[in-house]
């Protein structure tokens, strides 16, 4: 099986991170707490709570090398988050919104990190020596709705936004004294912080779970109406492609490869994306057990969690058939909305081959890709 | 000057719908109804936000879905690339209220709904630019 482990934290989870050396987990139980859980001798054991923010911590991001914890919450407050001895001490950083944070994400290089807000605007905050301060910076006036996902290029400078207003944009955030300018790649040298390289008008209703493949060629998002786009060649002319979902529409992304993707969301089962030797992109198959006896593959495909029992339950099925069949599609590993799925990255390796979900059912999943021979063609390729 | 633009553009819209009817009626002359769905649903919906056009349209496709009898054998001759935009045609049917055009609408939604997923539902419910 795909899942390697499945444990539930609390009613919900609203996002999660993890310890640079993926020992410990933070994550929000849907309130305005973060609790980090070091896994223990056989349990997981919970071993801090970051108390500071007044709402519901809709974003968590956990830095790599630096060991920095960043959150963002609909209180509109932003704190960064360092360990000194045992203790988590948090440092206010001002974003001025006047609407809820979103989500949040630290830049490759971390001297920056990006939040997304309910205020129509984008905050990209860097941290000034002379003052002992972390700085925000806003991108204003450019979406006409909340800013629900953002990704960081491998670059350190560009960054994708997606919106409620259905678009995806690419912005230059070049901080002057912050990056240097052979840092940035030569289409974006010219750029000022805040400059708009590329709006992609592809979805035609809200757009969430924007993420750059491990190169920065490719871009992926996905849209409230079952599709996942997937642009390549960001620039002038770009190469966009559209795939139609047959199920229930994404909610967040995760290039584990140049050319894979998974995609989680409300059918509570994680897909599978690749790109075949054309670069053109498909859907390959779910990544959960979907055990479903021969008679109903037609319905069973597209079934799942309590949409699923629903959709069974006012269709005419032989007499018998209805109850083991809806105890088989009750084996995912979630049973409810997956909002959001975050790498456990390897050392030196550009590749993901664990992952992990968390969703509305509080549940924390997590993956590995290794044993799934069918996938085998596609990772082999990468890894 | 915008109003002119958009008006030109209307009466070459309902010009090229009455031009797609003559072509379904024939086809519906010598049975073949799915031609004719297919003919109906072809450069919809309109690219316009006129109303009166997509209400032209829509009588043209209604009178080719209206003639459907066999659904599997129609599923068994059309390209799942029409999938979504039937669908919009379907819940625009079932909005109308009427018997008959609900009850044909919901035969076809039960197996469209087979072929092409929740998706596809999605797809026709959350797109508020291309309404038909």
């Amino acid at each position: 099986m795909a899942a390697i482990s499945i444990h539930r934290f609390a009613q919900c989870i609203t996002c999660h991170a993890w310890s640079p050396d993926q020992s410990m987990v933070a994550l929000c139980p849907n309130s305005s707490e973060v609790h980090i859980y070091k896994m223990g001798e056989e349990e997981w054991e919970r071993v801090h709570i970051l108390q500071k923010h007044d709402q519901i911590v809709s974003g968590i991001d956990w830095s790599s090398m630096s060991n920095r914890i960043v959150t963002v919450s609909h209180d509109r407050n932003s704190y960064v988050w360092n360990q000194e001895g045992t203790e988590w001490v948090p440092t206010l950083v001002i974003l001025r919104l006047n609407r809820a944070a979103l989500c949040v994400q630290w830049s490759p290089k971390e001297n920056k990190f990006a939040v997304g807000s309910g205020a129509k605007t984008v905050c990209v905050c860097y941290y000034e020596q002379d003052n002992n301060w972390w700085v925000s910076k806003v991108i204003r006036k450019k979406h006409e709705s909340s800013v629900t996902s953002v990704a960081w290029h491998p670059n350190n400078i560009l960054l994708a936004t997606t919106s409620t207003d259905g678009k995806c944009r690419v912005f230059s955030t070049f901080i002057k004294g912050v990056d240097s300018r052979d840092a940035a790649q030569p289409s974006s040298a010219e750029s000022r912080f805040g400059e708009q390289i590329i709006q992609l008008d592809l979805s035609t209703s809200w757009a969430f779970g924007v993420r750059w493949s491990p190169s920065g060629n490719t871009l992926a998002y996905v849209g409230h109406n079952s599709m996942i786009y997937f642009v390549d060649e960001v620039g002038p002319s770009p190469l966009a492609q559209s795939v139609a979902l047959r199920d229930l529409p994404l909610r967040d992304v995760l290039f584990v490869a140049e050319r894979i993707v998974i995609g989680v969301g409300y059918d509570c089962n994680p897909m599978v994306f690749a790109a075949d030797d054309t670069g053109i992109w498909s859907f390959v198959r779910f990544l959960g057990e979907r055990k479903i006896t021969s008679s109903n593959t037609k319905y069973g495909s597209q079934l799942s969690g309590a949409f699923g029992k629903l959709y069974a339950q006012s269709t005419k099925y032989g007499p018998g058939n209805d109850i083991s069949d809806l105890s088989k599609l009750n084996v995912n590993a979630h049973t409810n909305c997956i909002s959001c799925i975050q790498p456990l990255k390897e050392q030196g390796k550009a590749a993901v081959s664990q992952f992990s979900t968390s969703g509305m059912d509080g549940r924390l999943v997590l993956w590995d890709l290794e044993n799934q021979l069918d996938l085998s063609e596609y990772i082999c390729l990468f890894f | 000057m915008a109003e002119f633009v958009d008006a030109d553009n209307a009466e070459a819209i309902i010009a090229r719908i009455e031009h797609k009817s003559q072509k379904i009626e024939s086809l519906l002359k010598r049975s073949k109804p799915v031609e004719a769905l297919k003919t109906a649903l072809e450069g919809s919906p309109p690219n316009t936000r006129d109303e009166r056009c997509k209400s032209a349209n829509w009588i043209v496709v209604h009178r080719a879905l209206m003639t459907i009898k066999d659904v599997d054998g129609m599923f068994s001759s059309l390209d799942p690339e029409y999938y979504d935009i039937l669908m919009k045609y379907l819940y625009r049917g079932l909005s109308t209220g009427d018997r008959p055009t609900c009850d044909q609408c919901l035969r076809i939604h039960e197996k469209l709904t087979e072929r092409a997923g929740l998706g596809c539902i999605l797809r026709a419910l959350a797109d508020t630019t291309n309404t038909v």
